[in-house]
């Protein structure tokens, strides 16, 4: 195959692509590690959403810590009204990313960990779906009057909230592909440079790095929605 | 790298899946307890107002029945006292009273007992001077016009 041979031919992040139907080309490592992102993230909430507790404790004061941290972020951008209807949604965002981010930095022990997000698929398709989601989530609450936001405060400015729409995900997928490719590479190259002590230094920088974008994508997203559920 | 392809499809599909089943199996239970326990410390907070606005209530109420019953105290010490007062005074007049009523009576008596005194004196002083006035005129002075006579010069000398 010619990915194949491209994958072998000096890249060091290796998403493994395959033909799974014609025209259709997959990266399996990026799916193998988005079910495996999938699962962890779904045990968690599972687990903590099992015998919930009035008083939390272990599992659910965990998962309690993040959605508390989700629900005034929501609360803030999208009110109470917004925060109720979005919560699934941007919950499973953050999550799904910072799970996504956090596992590629696993030790490369029998299995090869990567984040999903190191490939630009995933981010766009968060993006998109948050785009995408904007959009529908508006028409649902206010119809074609959520529209309107593209000719305020003056019709001249249709250009540039067309413009908006395109840059926005463009910017939310790429800052969030950048990232944690980058990080993936740098240790990869740290690794080749010096072995010892100084991969764990970045290592660390990285998880705060995959917790700070998780933060970054999910309030850009949450900005997208916020005017679904704006007053006027 | 950059390698926009099928997988991106199947990552939107694989998210919303993930947010399907999230949504169906466990968020609910979740945010339910904790929107109970944020309605369960709103309203515990606001009972503990409640207990606390009525504790002060009855705070209020002991200290304005104390302040009640020593003024009720103090009526009735200011009662007594005056009730002592009159109940002194009255045993005061009553006894000057009796102790007047017992001069009184004392002087009448005394005044009686005097006039009857002066009385017999009289009596004595005029056959006194009876018996002396007929020793001196040798005559027997014992008309009753010589005793009038001797009355009248007996009782100048007297009020003299």
């Amino acid at each position: 195959m010619g990915n194949e041979a491209a994958e072998h031919s000096g890249e060091i992040i290796h998403y493994l692509a395959q033909e799974v139907a014609p025209g259709f080309v997959v990266h399996m490592q990026t799916m193998y590690m988005t079910w495996i992102t999938m699962a962890v993230v779904f045990v968690l909430f599972f687990m903590a959403s099992r015998n919930p507790k009035l008083v939390p404790s272990g599992i659910q004061n965990v998962m309690e810590f993040f959605i508390d941290f989700l629900n005034g972020l929501m609360e803030g951008t999208l009110g109470i009204k917004g925060r109720k209807y979005m919560a699934p949604f941007i919950i499973t965002l953050f999550m799904f990313i910072f799970i996504s981010n956090e596992i590629g930095m696993l030790p490369q022990v029998g299995v090869h960990w990567t984040s999903p997000t190191n490939d630009v698929n995933t981010c766009f398709a968060l993006s998109l779906t948050v785009a995408l989601g904007a959009h529908i989530v508006g028409m649902c609450q206010k119809g074609i009057s959520h529209y309107k936001h593209y000719i305020s405060p003056s019709p001249a400015f249709l250009p540039l909230h067309l413009l908006d729409e395109v840059v926005k995900p463009l910017t939310m997928s790429l800052r969030l592909f950048g990232n944690i490719l980058a990080g993936e590479i740098l240790l990869i190259v740290l690794y080749q440079l010096a072995p010892w002590i100084m991969p764990e230094f970045w290592v660390m920088f990285s998880l705060f790095i995959g917790f700070l974008q998780a933060f970054i994508f999910t309030m850009l997203a949450l900005t997208s929605f916020a005017l679904a559920f704006a007053h006027h | 790298m950059v390698n926009i392809n099928a997988t991106l499809i199947a990552q939107i599909l694989n998210f919303l899946f993930l947010v399907f089943v999230l949504a169906k199996f466990a968020y609910k239970p979740l945010l339910n307890i904790m929107e109970e326990r944020k309605n369960k410390i709103a309203s515990d907070l606001e009972a503990a107002d409640a207990a606390k606005a009525e504790a002060e209530a009855v705070k209020a109420e002991y200290a304005a029945k104390l302040a009640d019953a020593r003024q009720e105290a103090q009526a009735i010490i200011e009662n007594a006292r005056k009730t002592a007062q009159a109940a002194h005074d009255k045993i005061m007049a009553e006894t000057k009273a009796e102790q007047d009523q017992v001069v009184a009576a004392a002087k009448e008596s005394i005044a009686l007992e005097k006039q009857k005194a002066l009385a017999d004196v009289r009596a004595q002083v005029i056959n006194l001077s009876m018996v002396a006035a007929s020793k001196i005129v040798e005559q027997k002075l014992g008309s009753e016009e010589d005793k009038k006579m001797a009355g009248e010069i007996v009782d100048s000398i007297l009020n003299k």
